[in-house]
């Protein structure tokens, strides 16, 4: 551990309060990850129930989109176990959760920037859906894009990429949905904007973890939020309680 | 979109049933490795089988070497060889996936900083 950081440092993992453990749809166990020789990930216990939102909250470099990858499969856990639906899936790939229903948007951009808006979303039909089904559903959500469904996606402004991105994710018909950063460098009206969708497609049944640094609209929708420090979750409770801890965090007085 | 709970519960299903054939990356090193010891032994054996069989006067004594050196060793060199080429290539492909993603992304980003003044361009002309 970084010993400039000793509040984090002598972090200790959090209890998980009984109602997650019900019927968990993502949960993780003692989860390990390293890049290289250097390990991140501290013993990371998670478990998103069905048909929840869990906010995984905290500041920069606690491991939060390492978290994402490992749940996704995109990168190997050191050791513990990732499971799915009760199954335990450390070694499948991305592509097969994803194929199955597991979608994640990472930290960035997940679109073609040198394609329109339309083209972006024809390449979601792979997954079998009518291009103007995809269209019908995105534009209801973001009527924005409508209106710029021809122009190059990578001129696009930030939030409108990023309502983009979020609408291939749901074409795709996602059962668990993984969000990496989504308000990241976009305007506060533009964030609602996003998180009203979030919650929308909750309502549906779909379960979420979304990952941000700053959570105020996040903790409007989410059911669960979690705090994240070095490595490890150090808090899991219902919104409402975790908010003046958060703030403790940053400020970084533990 | 999601016609929950049918949605859900064929997201279960799918999911018990899924198989997970991709090996972690130790396992993979692991069959690397066995592939190298394959063909080192593979070479070793013949080599004990030649000098075995040039040493003996005896037909039958040198047939045996024959096949228990030079067949068995070179079972061991074709699988080994198999086995390196099918874990390193994976390897090696994984690796070329990603550094071909990297730098569609950077070309991307080239092109449209080039639109972008382009699209300048126009706008002082007019
Ligand atoms: N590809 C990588 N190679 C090496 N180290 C990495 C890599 N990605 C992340 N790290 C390191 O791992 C730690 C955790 O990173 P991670 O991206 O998971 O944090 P985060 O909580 O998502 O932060 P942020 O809020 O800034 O996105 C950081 O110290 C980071 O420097
Ligand atoms: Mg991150």
């Amino acid at each position: 551990m970084d010993p400039r950081q000793p509040s984090e440092a002598n972090a200790r993992a959090a209890a998980m309060p009984p109602e997650l453990m019900q019927d968990p749809l993502l949960e993780l166990e003692a989860v390990t990850a390293a890049y290289g020789r250097i390990q991140v990930l501290n013993g990371v216990d998670l478990a998103v129930p069905a048909g929840t939102v869990l906010a995984l909250l905290g500041p920069n470099g606690g491991g939060k989109s390492t978290t994402l990858k490992v749940a996704s499969c995109q990168m190997e856990p050191t050791s513990g176990r990732v499971k799915i639906a009760g199954r335990t899936v450390n070694g499948a790939t991305s592509e097969q959760l994803a194929e199955l229903g597991v979608c994640t948007i990472p930290e960035g951009r997940g679109i073609f920037a040198n394609l329109t808006v339309r083209e972006n979303l024809e390449l979601a039909t792979y997954t079998g859906k009518s291009l103007s089904a995809i269209e019908d559903r995105t534009y209801s959500f973001f009527p924005r894009l409508a209106e710029r469904r021809h122009q190059l996606a990578g001129t696009m402004s930030g939030g409108e990429q990023q309502m983009l991105s979020m609408s291939r994710a749901l074409s795709s018909d996602p059962v668990l949905l993984m969000l990496d950063e989504l308000s990241m460098g976009l305007a506060p009206l533009v964030v609602e904007e996003l998180y009203a969708v979030v919650s929308q497609v909750a309502g549906e049944g779909v379960s979420i973890l979304v990952v941000e640094q700053f959570a105020r609209t996040v903790l409007g929708v989410a059911d669960w939020a979690a705090i994240m420090l070095g490595g490890r979750i150090t808090r899991v409770g219902p919104p409402g309680e975790l908010e003046q801890e958060l703030t403790a965090a940053y400020l970084g007085d533990r | 979109m999601n016609e929950n709970p049918q949605r859900v519960e064929e997201f279960r299903e799918a999911i018990s049933e899924m198989k997970i054939s991709h090996p972690p990356p130790a396992v993979e090193r692991a069959y690397l490795w066995l592939g190298v010891i394959g063909v080192a032994v593979g070479f070793v054996l013949i080599v004990m089988g030649y000098n075995g069989a040039a040493t003996t006067e005896f037909t039958p004594e040198a047939v045996s070497y024959l096949i228990s050196g030079g067949v068995v060793g070179l079972a061991l060199i074709v699988v080994g060889v198999g086995l390196f080429l099918r874990y390193s290539m994976a390897r090696f492909q994984r690796f070329w996936l990603l550094r071909d993603i990297f730098e569609q992304r950077a070309q991307t980003d080239r092109i449209i900083q080039v639109l972008e003044r382009i699209e300048k361009l126009d706008i002082e002309i007019e």
